[in-house]
């Protein structure tokens, strides 16, 4: 932290600090990371290969988990007998339509929202992000219900539905500081220069189209990563893949190989998109409190 | 949206200018309010009709839909719902499962918290100007990629008494004896706790190291000529900067430990002798397995209720100029 236009004489004591904070970084990279690589590696395995396991106490047998043929048995599995071209079909649909149905009018409430005052805008606000963070075991008791009732347990648009109950609000809060920074003074002008109120929206949207863009993403990769809503609202007829891969897990027969490849399929593409957006992450995730 | 009443809605071109001018000039507040006249606001309001309208069917609708379904006895084979006179309500206070899973969900909440906290600030505080910054703090991020259930599944496989690595490590090292984490009932928390610690410690790494980016240069220096070292100058300066991000991390953290059990389902459901039943799993139970709606409804309105208390703390500290702009007020 000291600023390195100071000259700084090592001691000893900060020579032993720099080699212990070299040494907590590998060993936060390895715990971040070791997870992540067991299971791509054991996706890789077949189903005996999966659990062999050296003897308590035997360090030097650790290599066994090197020790293996690597076959795509079980991605192919996945999609030929598991149907999971199906449930990534869904996974798609879902996500990216919430995501869009919550982007597109979230940003014109957002747009509103930021353009004029009234009476009660604080009440709507509040309102706006405790929808965003109640538990969703919470929501999804009467949205149960409901859905129930009307037909859409088990289907595509109803878990749709379920989705922008958390990522509406979110598209509108947070795009809401996103249109705060663009000032009013380039629609003004533009509406001098004789574009209409809409026309002056288009101008603005090159300016924001990178944010609303990344924050479409984000809402993706919430509703991909959900798993209450999809399991009991879209059990039946619209199984997503963390439903479907957790459904792997059965109890006489686990197969951990399969399952490890689910889960690669679940994850890749939304570590992609994660660091696609990485600029946006931390805005997103913190619900616009924080800027890097 | 009381405006509704007025006349001239201008979406096309034919706007005059001069009230578009006007217009212009009040959403800024250039004057005082009793010049701008309003017929225009209706556009705004138009455009923010879809969103409130799809908002108020999902939530508001439902939440009614909940005080009222915590009144009776659901029955969702369609018999009809049945008034039973606050019998949802009475029942909580006897349930000793409800009343142990607030005390589990604040246990696992603050345990979480603790960890979280401490390593993630050490780990910016580690990162922060470091050569490696950019790349490491990449890397570390990919765990908040991944899907909850994905992670409780990768971690239960790591747990497994009989093929799990982490087991085996653990075992081997002496710390662990033949049962695995989550099969005892004293250390399925820790086991469910370090999961959430593996997939979110990062997140509060990122919201520091954007605090610790904000923290005044002139403010360490000048602590710097008074003779203060980096640790006293961590505590004396950039710590008390950092405190609206923290405070922010901590309720988002807290918030999401309320609104996700995904892994907590895959890892224990709850078990082992409903050490690991923190009160949404138990939520899940009353209301996904066993189907008692009502009673459900009643657990989570108790929920629903803290949760807007902390949404209320929250909205405060995000309102506050620090977290906002980013400029400390370390100057008073």
């Amino acid at each position: 932290m000291a600023s390195s236009d100071v000259v700084q004489y090592r001691s000893p004591a900060r020579r032993l600090v720099e080699i212990l904070t070299v040494v907590f970084l590998a060993v936060y990279l390895v715990w971040t990371v070791l997870p992540l690589f067991i299971m791509f590696v054991s996706s890789f395995k077949d189903l005996l290969e999966a659990f062999k396991l050296p003897p308590t106490g035997d360090w030097a047998g650790a290599w066994v988990f090197f020790d293996f043929t690597p076959t795509v048995q079980h991605y192919v599995d996945l999609f030929a007998d598991n149907n999971f071209g199906t449930y990534l079909a869904n996974s798609i649909i879902a996500s990216l339509g919430s995501a869009l149905i919550s982007v597109v009018f979230g940003a014109m409430a957002a747009y509103s929202l930021s353009r004029i005052e009234f009476r009660g805008k604080r009440d709507l606000f509040f309102w706006i992000i405790s929808t965003r963070m109640a538990p969703v075991v919470a929501v999804m008791v009467p949205l149960y219900a409901i859905f129930r009732g009307a037909g859409l347990v088990g289907t595509l648009p109803g878990l749709i539905l379920a989705y922008t109950t958390f990522n509406l609000p979110f598209a509108i809060w947070i795009l809401k500081g996103f249109f705060d920074n663009v000032p009013y003074a380039i629609e003004e002008a533009a509406m001098c220069d004789g574009c209409t109120r809409f026309q002056a929206f288009r101008e603005i949207l090159p300016l924001v189209a990178p944010g609303i863009g990344a924050f479409l993403v984000l809402c993706v990769l919430f509703a991909w990563n959900d798993f209450l809503f999809a399991s009991i609202i879209g059990s039946g007829g619209a199984k997503t893949l963390p439903v479907a891969t957790k459904e792997l897990v059965q109890p006489q027969n686990i197969q951990w190989g399969k399952i490890m490849a689910a889960g690669v399929v679940t994850t890749a593409p939304m570590m992609f998109l994660g660091l696609l957006i990485r600029r946006y992450l931390v805005t997103g995730l913190t619900m616009g409190a924080v800027r890097e | 949206m009381a405006d509704t009443s007025s006349s001239t809605v201008e979406l096309d071109g034919t706007a005059d200018l001069a009230s578009v001018m006007r217009d212009g000039r009040r959403t800024i507040n250039y004057d005082p309010p009793h010049l701008n006249p309003v017929p225009s606001r209706q556009y705004y309001f138009y455009l923010m009709l879809p969103a409130i309208i799809i908002l108020a069917c999902i939530t508001i609708y439902p939440f009614f839909w909940l005080i009222y379904m915590s009144l009776h006895k659901v029955d969702i084979g369609g018999a009809g719902d049945v008034w039973n006179d606050f019998k949802n309500w009475t029942r909580l206070t006897r349930d000793s499962k409800f009343q142990d899973g607030w005390w589990l969900l604040l246990k696992y909440s603050a345990m979480c918290m603790f960890m979280e906290v401490g390593l993630g600030v050490l780990l910016a505080v580690i990162l922060n100007n470091s050569r490696a910054e950019k790349i490491l703090v990449t890397i570390f991020l990919m765990p908040m990629m991944m899907a909850p259930v994905i992670a409780g599944l990768v971690w239960y496989y790591l747990y497994n008494g009989t093929f799990g690595w982490y087991h085996w490590l653990l075992e081997s090292a002496g710390i662990l004896g033949e049962t695995s984490i989550l099969g005892g009932t004293s250390t399925a928390m820790i086991g469910i706790v370090i999961v959430d610690v593996w997939q979110w410690t990062p997140l509060i790494t990122l919201i520091t190291l954007a605090g610790l980016k904000r923290v005044p240069r002139d403010q360490l220096e000048a602590n710097m000529v008074d003779g203060a070292g980096p640790v006293r100058n961590f505590f004396q300066i950039s710590l008390p900067n950092l405190y609206p991000f923290l405070l922010i991390a901590i309720l988002l953290r807290f918030m999401d430990n309320f609104r996700f059990i995904d892994a907590i389902l895959v890892l224990t459901g709850g078990g082992p002798a409903n050490s690991t039943k923190i009160l949404p799993t138990y939520l899940f139970d009353v209301s996904f397995q066993f189907f008692k709606l009502g009673r459900g409804a009643a657990i989570a309105l108790t929920l629903l209720v803290v949760t807007i208390i902390l949404g209320l703390i929250l909205v405060r500290v995000f309102d506050s100029p620090a977290s906002k702009t980013g400029q400390t007020q370390a100057g008073n």
